[in-house]
C-alpha cells in the first residue's frame, strides 16, 4: 500500500501532461467525444450500448470509473435521473459536479421533442422534459459534435486548434453521409411505424416516419394484454409497415401482434453497441437507413 | 403534535410558493428554488399465529434486554399504517447539499434523518453531519422502502436497534484511489441508539460512538461483488424496558462482514445473493449488575427479480449463541411501476420465546409501499 502512494505520488506530476478523463453516460457520447477530442482525451463509459438507457445498473464499480475523471459528459433530458445522480453524489469528486464547468448536459444544446405541457405518472413514467433521445436524428449528432468540440475547447484551450480540426473533419464527413442518409430513406417520407417505446422519436421526425402508437400502453409501463389487442385493431385499420423495436425488451409482445397482422419486426439499435455490428456512430446509421425495406 | 403543525405549514409554504408565482407574474418568482420533494407510505395488513399482547409478551433471543416485540413496522394483526415518510432535499449552494427526511406515524412525527453533505471537497473526501442513518454494514443506512424484505434481519433488530444506528453526528468518507471500487468510513455519533449502544441511565456527557467500515466493490462480467467490513465501538448502559433496572453497563463492540454477489441478466432481472455476520462483544464494567456477553448471528438471502414486474425473495436467518432456532422468511412482491409494489410475505420464526417457552411465530404480511415526486434513484 505504502508503495502505491509513492508510485502514486511520484506520477502526479506526469497527469499535469495526460489526456483530458472524460467520463461519458452512453457509448454514442463516447464516440463523439472520441471523433472531436482525438489523441487528446480518454473516454470512459458507463452504460452498455445493448442495455435499456433508461435502466442503467448503478454498480459501485461505476463510483470507481467517475472518481478521478477530469469531465463528465451526459445525455440529460432526464434519462439519467434513476441512476446517475448516486453515482455524482457517491464519487466524491467535484469536476464531475452538475454546477462544475466541466460538466455537460448535451440536452441543453438541442431541441426537445414532445415536450408534455402537464405531467402526472398516471401518463406512464413521462420524460417530463420532452423526448430525451434526441442523438437519434443524424442531424442533431452535428450540433452535439459541436457542442462537444465548444466544450472540450473551454475547458483544454490549450488544444483547440486540435479540436478545431477534428471537428471540421468530423462534420465533413458527417455532411456527406447526411445527404447518403437522406437519399436512401427518401422513398421512407409519410411511412406509419409502430415501436415499443418511443425511442426513435427523432430518426422518424428527421426522415418523415410517422409513429402510431407504442406497444407499452403508458411510457415505461409493460405490455398489457388489453392494449395489445387495440393496437391489433388499430394496426389492421391504420396499416403501418414495421414495428421499430429496441433491442433490450423481449420481443414476443411484438412477435404475438406480427403473427396475428403481418406486419414485420424491425429490430432499431439506439446506441453504438446495441449489436455487435454496430461499432461507430456511421455504422449505427447506416444500419438504422437501411433497416426498414 | 407540535411538529405536525410546523411540517404541515412547510407543506403549505412550498404549495404557496408554486401557486404565488402566477399571481405575480413571476418578477420576484421563488418556486424554481423548491427542493425536491418525495411522499413514501407504506401500509401493511398482518396475520400471525399469536395475538399482539403475546407477541408483546415474548422476548426475542438474542437482545440484551427486553424490547417487547422487536418490531418497528406492522407489528399489530391486522391492519397497519406503517409510516408516511417526506423527503426534501436540495443543494444549499455550491459547496453543501441538505437532506432532510421526516417520519411520519399515526401519532408522532420524527426527524428520521437531517444532515448536510459536502461537494467540493478535495481528494475524493467527503464529510456528512447532522443526524444520519450510519453506514455501517449493508443495510443500516437503507430506508425501509429499498429493503428486499417487510422487516429487517433479526441480528440487525437485535444488535443494533429497530431504528439501525441513527444519531447526529459527523461522518469522513474517502475513495481510495485503487482501480476498483474501495470506500473507508469513520463517524463519530452521539450515542443513545437504542438497540446495543443505548444510554439508559448513568448519562455521561460526551461519550461517543465510533463507526468504522470499508467497502469495496468490482465487476466480474455482469455480476458485482460487493465487500464489506464494520466496526462499531461505544459505551452501553441498558436498562430493562419494563422494570427500569440496570442490565448492563460496559463497553460493546460490533463487529460485521457482508458479501453481496449480484449479477444482472439484462437490464431489468437479477439475481441477488446476499450474505451479512454481525458479532458483538459486550464487556461489563460491573458484573454484579450484567455479564460479558459475546453473540453473533447473520442472515444469507437470494433475491430475484424477473423483470419489471415481479421480484421474489427468500431468506434465512440465526444466531450462533444462545439460538433457539432460525427464522425463514419468503416473498414474492409486484410493481405496477417504478413507484407503487405489493408484497406478500411469510416468515416462519423460532427465535421467540413466549411465557419463557419456545414459540414459533407464523406471520403472514401484506405490505403495499407508494411513492410520489421526486424521481428517487434506483437502489443498488
Ligand atoms: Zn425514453
Amino acid at each position: 500500500m505504502k508503495k502505491y502512494i509513492f508510485a502514486l505520488l511520484f506520477l502526479l506530476p506526469l497527469t499535469l501532461f495526460a489526456n483530458l478523463n472524460i467520463a461519458v453516460t452512453y457509448p454514442y457520447i463516447g464516440a463523439l467525444t472520441k471523433a472531436i477530442g482525438g489523441e487528446k482525451v480518454d473516454t470512459v463509459v458507463l452504460a452498455k450500448g445493448n442495455w435499456d438507457p433508461h435502466f442503467v445498473v448503478p454498480r459501485p464499480s461505476l463510483i470507481a470509473k467517475v472518481r478521478d475523471a477530469d469531465a463528465l459528459i451526459m445525455n440529460g433530458g432526464q434519462l439519467e435521473i434513476g441512476w446517475l445522480p448516486p453515482l455524482i453524489d457517491r464519487a466524491s469528486n467535484p469536476k464531475i459536479a452538475t454546477n462544475a464547468k466541466t460538466f455537460l448536459d448535451l440536452s441543453q444544446h438541442v431541441e426537445l421533442l414532445q415536450k408534455p405541457a402537464s405531467v402526472d405518472r398516471s401518463g406512464g413514467d413521462v420524460h417530463p422534459d420532452g423526448n430525451p433521445h434526441f442523438h437519434l436524428d443524424p442531424n442533431n449528432i452535428l450540433i452535439l459534435a459541436g457542442t462537444v468540440k465548444e466544450f472540450l475547447i473551454s475547458i483544454d484551450s490549450q488544444n483547440s486548434a486540435v479540436y478545431e480540426k477534428n471537428y471540421a473533419h468530423f462534420s465533413d464527413m458527417w455532411n456527406k453521409k447526411l445527404e447518403m442518409w437522406k437519399s436512401k430513406m427518401a422513398d421512407k417520407n409519410a411511412l406509419k411505424v409502430v415501436q415499443y417505446h418511443n425511442v426513435m422519436a427523432y430518426f422518424n421526425h428527421a426522415y418523415g416516419l410517422t409513429s402510431i402508437a407504442t406497444i407499452e400502453p403508458l411510457p415505461g409501463i409493460p405490455p398489457s394484454s388489453k392494449h395489445t389487442m387495440e393496437l391489433i385493431e388499430l394496426i389492421k385499420k391504420e396499416k403501418p409497415c414495421c414495428i421499430l423495436h429496441d433491442v433490450y425488451h423481449d420481443t414476443k409482445t411484438a412477435e404475438f401482434i406480427s403473427e396475428k397482422t403481418g406486419i414485420k419486426v424491425v429490430i432499431m439499435p439506439h446506441d453504438i453497441g446495441a449489436l455487435d455490428t454496430i461499432e461507430d456512430l456511421v455504422s449505427l446509421f447506416d444500419y438504422l437507413t437501411s433497416a426498414i425495406k | 403534535m407540535k411538529k405536525i403543525v410546523i411540517f404541515t405549514a412547510l407543506c403549505a409554504t412550498l404549495t404557496f410558493a408554486t401557486e404565488h408565482e402566477h399571481e405575480h407574474g413571476g418578477s420576484f418568482e421563488q418556486s424554481k428554488f423548491i427542493p425536491d420533494i418525495s411522499l413514501i407510505v407504506d401500509t401493511g395488513y398482518v396475520h400471525r399465529n399469536v395475538s399482539n399482547t403475546e407477541l408483546e409478551k415474548s422476548a426475542p433471543t438474542s437482545n440484551y434486554g427486553n424490547y417487547g416485540t422487536f418490531k418497528e413496522f406492522n407489528t399489530n394483526n391486522g391492519f397497519n399504517l406503517n409510516y408516511a415518510e417526506m423527503m426534501l432535499h436540495s443543494n444549499v449552494d455550491q459547496a453543501f447539499e441538505l437532506d432532510g427526511i421526516f417520519h411520519y406515524g399515526t401519532e408522532s412525527v420524527e426527524i428520521e434523518e437531517a444532515y448536510f453533505t459536502t461537494k467540493a471537497l478535495p481528494y475524493s473526501l467527503k464529510v456528512k453531519g447532522g443526524k444520519f442513518k450510519s453506514d455501517f454494514g449493508r443495510l443500516n443506512s437503507q430506508h425501509a422502502h429499498v429493503w428486499d424484505f417487510a422487516d429487517a434481519p433479526l441480528v440487525y433488530n437485535s444488535f443494533l436497534s429497530p431504528e439501525g444506528i441513527n444519531a447526529p453526528g459527523v461522518q469522513f468518507q474517502w475513495l481510495a484511489p485503487t482501480p476498483w471500487y474501495m470506500k473507508l468510513g469513520f463517524e463519530a455519533m452521539q450515542k443513545g441508539n437504542g438497540g446495543t449502544f443505548a444510554n439508559d441511565f448513568d448519562k455521561k456527557d460526551g461519550e461517543p460512538l465510533y463507526v468504522g467500515y470499508l467497502k469495496n466493490s468490482f465487476d466480474i462480467k455482469d455480476a458485482s461483488v460487493l465487500l464489506g467490513v464494520s466496526y462499531a465501538n461505544g459505551v452501553s448502559n441498558i436498562k430493562n424496558a419494563v422494570s427500569a433496572a440496570p442490565i448492563y453497563k460496559g463497553n460493546s463492540e460490533v463487529y460485521g462482514a457482508d458479501l453481496s454477489v449480484k449479477n444482472y441478466f439484462n437490464s431489468y432481472s437479477f439475481i441477488n445473493w446476499q450474505s451479512e455476520l454481525l458479532y458483538r462483544d459486550m464487556k461489563s464494567d460491573d458484573v454484579t449488575i450484567g455479564k460479558d456477553k459475546k453473540q453473533s448471528g447473520y442472515y444469507t438471502q437470494i433475491v430475484y427479480q424477473m423483470d419489471e414486474n415481479w421480484k421474489a425473495g427468500l431468506r434465512y436467518e440465526d444466531f450462533l449463541q444462545d439460538s433457539y432456532g432460525a427464522k425463514t422468511t419468503l416473498n414474492a412482491s409486484y410493481k405496477t411501476s417504478e413507484f407503487a409494489q405489493l408484497r406478500l410475505q411469510y416468515s416462519h420464526d423460532e427465535t421467540f420465546k413466549m411465557y419463557g417457552n419456545n414459540k414459533a411465530i407464523d406471520e403472514i404480511i401484506l405490505q403495499l409501499t407508494f411513492a410520489i415526486g421526486a424521481h428517487g434513484a434506483h437502489s443498488f
